[in-house]
């Protein structure tokens, strides 16, 4: 394993010190994180970059890959509505053969909170992101800002069957699914073998179409093994025909798919673009709305607007993201490196176990990278 | 500076039959030391060759290492150690048997799950309504997890199996596997179907040289012996010669068979073994004969693809 150098004290309390203005408890995390529920949250793409230990006869652990999914269980431990939680310690991910430190310090904020004053949080968080990396002395610094929420309000304008939008709404972090959805646009639907099957049984009731596929599966001698009902499977096979009727996307509107997410631009500049591409729409001039009072609130907290970047298809390794997200890029790290990172990730307190309520925002700095004598 | 070129050959069952019997045939027999149950041997008539048995898993793991400098395996245990393995190893030819796919099979009362796209759309349904993501049993991991990735599938677990993978759907541990099969009948007598996208790979016995090993010690001397008698002998296979009494109106005709792949001889032609019927059957038309094919025992060729492909790789 390769673990970055120490960054110098000084240069490590300049990074610090604007996460202490903000009074936030100082949490810590166990090194070891239970395996399988980082695979159930992260996917199994995540484990090639986990490092896996387990005592004998113990239960499969890894080292933490970051403190997000930690601390967001601490809280919900808590029993409270509301915290602002600070941490900094070493986090391990594989480097996977490239050039770059297995073992990285992270010092990092997640914020909590009932509905109400989320743009304040957003801003807040990427404020301080901003704050913590531009105090480690690198001058070519740009926040990069994204809107996970943002394409589903973009597909709403473009007047999408219902399946294909749920379609285009899933792969939009799946680069090889999106570009195959895009190809295939202007083409006609596939001709799909079970098509008559489903006509059958989506004029049934749904415990009688349970039935007859009960029925197909003993005539064709299948027994019935993994885990997916009858009715579930009936179910989709419907589902599955109607989507396959469903137009594709014509041309044009893969064209507007596909300028939209090319949006990269200063905030102004991106969110006319967007504006141009998607047309009138209450829904999305709501989120553009949303999106000038966090510029305000931005330049408030003294982010440079000249700094500011926006781009419709900013997205992360950890897929729980669902909102605001950013990155605070140096001008000499390749972009995989970025600063900070950070976002809101209102899902993801429910999927551990926590109430639908609970609003969560966060950011995490990488000080070796902050700081200008770091990495290169 | 002559240290042994290390070859690793299975050491049981099916295999260790299959790679012996083609050895043999290449003119190698193995001559085991120290009685049956020995571990190491030696190639008879190619002295500078150590052999040593081990099991195809074990070959695999000592070729990505460098412990050996050839060996005979399944390609499907060579992928699966992981990393970018065409960095540490390199296929020298592919022997034709030991074949298995890879494959993800699904129950097959999925009737709903035909393709790898089916699958991700399942899995992403799954984890919406429950929190629970769709379980994968296979003990090939690193194949399963480039193989879903490529398909853009996310939404999905994998439990490690030891054996029996097969049976893990039935048995209720996990919704569908990625395993090997020859015939898929296992497959099917456990309820599971190969989805249509769904082989990630035709896998058979390779001989493979190992690019870790240490090359320098005279190996690619020995190694070159080896791969030249091993392609000459595969040649010959592929390879039959055609005799006829000497002939004056020959010319034009043998012109054309060359240009098709025959090679002139003194007094016929040396012609790929499918190309037998044809060129006997022109040779006539030009009423010369009586033809003669038969077929040779080794064919040297002046290249050796697998030497060369070996020495740009080791020389770098």
């Amino acid at each position: 394993m390769r673990a970055e150098p120490a960054v110098p004290a000084a240069a490590l309390a300049a990074i610090r010190a604007p996460f202490d203005l903000l009074g936030a408890e100082t949490v810590d995390a166990p090194i070891l994180q239970p395996l399988g529920l980082l695979l159930d949250l992260a996917g199994e793409a995540m484990r090639a970059r986990l490092f896996v230990v387990q005592a004998a006869g113990g239960e499969e652990t890894c080292l933490r890959p970051d403190f997000t999914v930690p601390v967001v269980r601490q809280h919900l431990e808590s029993g409270r509505e509301a915290g602002r939680y600070y941490y900094e310690g070493k986090a391990f991910r594989a480097a996977l053969g490239a050039d770059q430190p297995d073992e990285f310090r992270q010092i990092g904020l997640e914020r909590f909170a009932a509905d109400g004053e989320t743009l304040e949080a957003d801003a807040e968080i990427a404020a301080l992101a901003w704050a913590s990396a531009a105090a480690g002395g690198r001058g070519d610094l740009t926040l990069h800002l994204g809107d996970i929420a943002l394409f589903s309000a973009f597909l709403e304008t473009q007047g999408l069957a219902p399946p294909l939008a749920a379609r285009l709404k899933r792969v939009a972090a799946r680069p090889r699914l999106l570009a195959a959805e895009l190809t295939r646009a202007g083409t006609e639907a596939p001709v799909d073998d079970n098509g008559r099957l489903a006509d059958l049984l989506a004029g049934l009731s749904e415990a009688d179409a349970a039935g007859l596929l009960e029925e197909v599966w003993s005539l064709a001698g299948v027994e019935p093994v993994g885990g997916r009902g009858a009715a579930e499977i009936a179910q989709r096979l419907i589902r599955r025909a109607e989507a396959a009727r469903a137009p594709t996307l014509t041309v044009a509107q893969a064209e507007a798919v596909r300028r939209f997410l090319a949006v990269d631009d200063a905030p102004d500049a991106a969110f006319a673009a967007v504006r141009a591409i998607a047309g009138k729409s209450a829904d999305l001039e709501a989120a553009l709305a949303a999106w000038g009072r966090r510029l305000e609130l931005l330049a408030a907290a003294g982010v440079p607007a000249d700094r500011l970047r926006f781009a419709t298809a900013l997205g992360h390794a950890f897929d729980y993201y669902d909102g605001l997200t950013f990155e605070v890029r140096s001008a000499v790290l390749a972009p995989d490196r970025a600063v900070a990172v950070g976002g809101r990730y209102d899902g993801l307190p429910a999927r551990l176990g926590g109430t639908a309520a609970v609003r969560a925002v966060g950011c995490m700095v990488r000080p070796w990278r902050a700081w200008a004598g770091g990495e290169a | 500076m002559s240290a042994p070129l290390i070859v690793a050959v299975p050491s049981k069952g099916r295999l260790k039959e299959q790679v012996e019997a083609w050895l043999s045939d290449c003119g190698l027999s193995l001559s085991v030391s120290g009685g049956s149950r020995g571990y190491m041997a030696r190639l008879e008539g190619l002295p500078g060759v150590q052999v040593r048995l081990l099991s195809a898993g074990d070959i695999a793991e000592a070729l990505d290492v460098g412990e050996v400098h050839l060996g005979m395996t399944g390609e499907d245990l060579l992928r699966e150690r992981g990393g970018d393995i065409d960095a540490r190893i390199l296929l020298l030819r592919a022997l034709g048997f030991g074949r298995a796919d890879l494959v993800v099979a699904v129950p097959k009362s999925w009737l709903d799950v035909e393709t790898m796209a089916d699958l991700e759309e399942v899995g992403h349904e799954l984890v919406a309504r429950t929190g629970r993501r769709m379980r994968v049993a296979t003990k090939y991991l690193v194949q399963t997890r480039t193989f879903f990735a490529r398909h853009g599938v996310a939404d999905y677990r994998i439990t490690e199996s030891g054996g029996a993978t097969e049976g893990a759907p039935a048995a209720g541990s996990a919704e569908l596997v990625v395993d090997i099969t020859t015939t898929g009948a296992t497959l099917v007598a456990n309820g599971l179907k190969v989805l249509s996208d769904g082989v990630i790979l035709k896998s058979q016995v390779h001989l493979t040289a190992s690019l870790r090993a240490d090359w320098g010690g005279g190996q690619l001397a020995v190694a070159e012996r080896l791969l030249r008698t091993i392609e000459a002998r595969a040649l010959a296979h592929d390879s039959a010669i055609l005799t006829w009494p000497a002939d004056p109106r020959d010319a034009q005709v043998v012109q054309g068979l060359v240009a098709r792949g025959a090679t002139r001889r003194p007094n016929g032609l040396l012609t790929p073994v499918d190309k037998i019927a044809e060129a006997s059957i022109a040779l006539a038309g030009a009423g010369i004969g009586p033809v003669t094919a038969s077929s040779p025992d080794f064919v040297y060729d002046a290249g050796c693809v697998s030497y060369e492909a070996l020495l740009a790789r080791v020389e770098n």
